[in-house]
């Protein structure tokens, strides 16, 4: 069995991020905010070489890249 | 004070001239000074109470929110490892394959050993096993282990701590530590196990890998698609990490709650023991004075 969103190059997790997502954003006004603020996440992180820390970028961005960069190797 | 302060130049001038000891004038200097630094002392130590009983109070209203957090974390992590129990999956045997060593620490301090008691284990976990990659979350344990294994560390992550951590949170991780290019016999997510609300203990907790999941005696009862496999394993990787974060958040409000309470105390017993001090050596300025100014009326009469 074959997913659309594995051929899209999404990991699970990402696939169950932006399907909560979802459903967090038709809640109704007044939960949706409550509920919102559940999905937030604020997280940088730091590739390290050889004992060295590199830049700090953020994660939520660097997952997206990386799920693009997934998906062009997937398509092509 | 003030009267006291301008009369002395004349005092001491009149105790020389009276041929007193000089030792007992230096002390009797020294003994002016001290008031004034007691009294700042005094002042500073007062202000750093203030400071931690908020924080204390800070760390407890958040503790019952991590509690609740960590709590149904529990459940929910616990629920997820219930496949591999029945699936009896066990960790491979390190066949030439890398272990990871995923840290679940946070980027806030001043909450006692919490930290370290992490650092600990990682570094004797470390010694076993010495070409484990690391993956560090939180500032804290990543100066920590940085200072000695610098060169495992292949991840850290940071912005972890402020408020309860999210599922969001530890996917996103996940989804990384995923995306790692090398292939792990087992990752293990060290974390601060919650046994009471004055204890805790670094704890490891295992994520399968795959191939470890499909060897598992009893994998078969499942009928899992090999396809399905793979997304099985990071969702578990994913719950796996946010219970760690969720229990490790728990563990280190209490901690700060504590540590902080210690030190409003001792800072309590600081003021109480200056205060005495304080009016010990005012009693002891004030009597200084009288006898030099009695001597000097009874000098100048005689």
């Amino acid at each position: 069995m074959a997913f659309a969103w594995k051929a899209a190059g999404l990991t699970y997790n990402r696939y169950i991020a932006v399907a909560s997502r979802v459903v967090r954003r038709s809640l109704k006004e007044d939960k949706r905010i409550a509920a919102e603020r559940r999905g937030e996440s604020e997280l940088r992180f730091a590739k390290w070489e050889n004992g060295k820390q590199g830049d700090i970028k953020n994660l939520a961005q660097a997952n997206r890249a990386a799920a693009a960069e997934l998906a062009a190797k997937a398509s092509s | 004070m003030m009267i006291s302060r301008a009369a002395r130049p004349a005092l001491r001038a009149g105790v020389a001239a009276a041929a007193r000891p000089a030792t007992l004038n230096a002390s009797s200097a020294a003994g002016y000074a001290t008031l004034r630094e007691i009294e700042d002392r005094l002042k500073s130590i007062r202000n750093i109470e203030k400071i931690t009983k908020t924080m204390k109070i800070v760390a407890s209203t958040k503790l019952t929110r991590a509690q609740k957090a960590m709590n149904d974390s529990k459940i929910y992590g616990q629920t997820s490892n219930t496949v591999f129990e029945k699936a009896e999956t066990k960790p491979l045997e390190a066949d030439g394959k890398k272990t990871l060593i995923v840290v679940a620490s946070s980027d806030k301090g001043l909450c006692g050993g919490i930290h370290s008691g992490l650092t600990r284990k990682v570094r004797k976990m470390m010694l076993e096993k010495p070409d484990s990659d690391l993956v560090v979350i939180g500032e804290k344990c990543k100066a920590q282990l940085s200072r000695s294994n610098n060169k495992n560390i292949v991840f850290s992550f940071a912005g972890v701590g402020k408020d309860v951590p999210t599922f969001a949170d530890a996917s996103a991780i996940a989804d990384q530590v995923c995306l790692l290019p090398s292939d792990y016999a087992s990752v293990q997510i060290v974390y601060n196990k919650w046994a009471n609300a004055q204890s805790y203990d670094a704890t490891v907790v295992e994520a399968f890998s795959e191939e470890a999941i499909a060897q598992s005696p009893n994998f078969a009862a499942f009928e899992i698609d090999d396809e399905v496999l793979a997304n099985l394993r990071e969702y578990s990787l994913a719950n796996a990490l946010y219970w760690a974060l969720a229990e490790g958040h728990a563990c280190e409000q209490s901690a700060r709650q504590n540590a902080m309470d210690n030190a409003s105390k001792n800072a309590g017993d600081m003021i109480q023991r200056f205060t005495i001090l304080f009016n010990r050596t005012r009693q002891a300025v004030i009597t200084g004075e009288l006898v030099e100014i009695i001597t000097g009326a009874t000098a100048s009469e005689g």
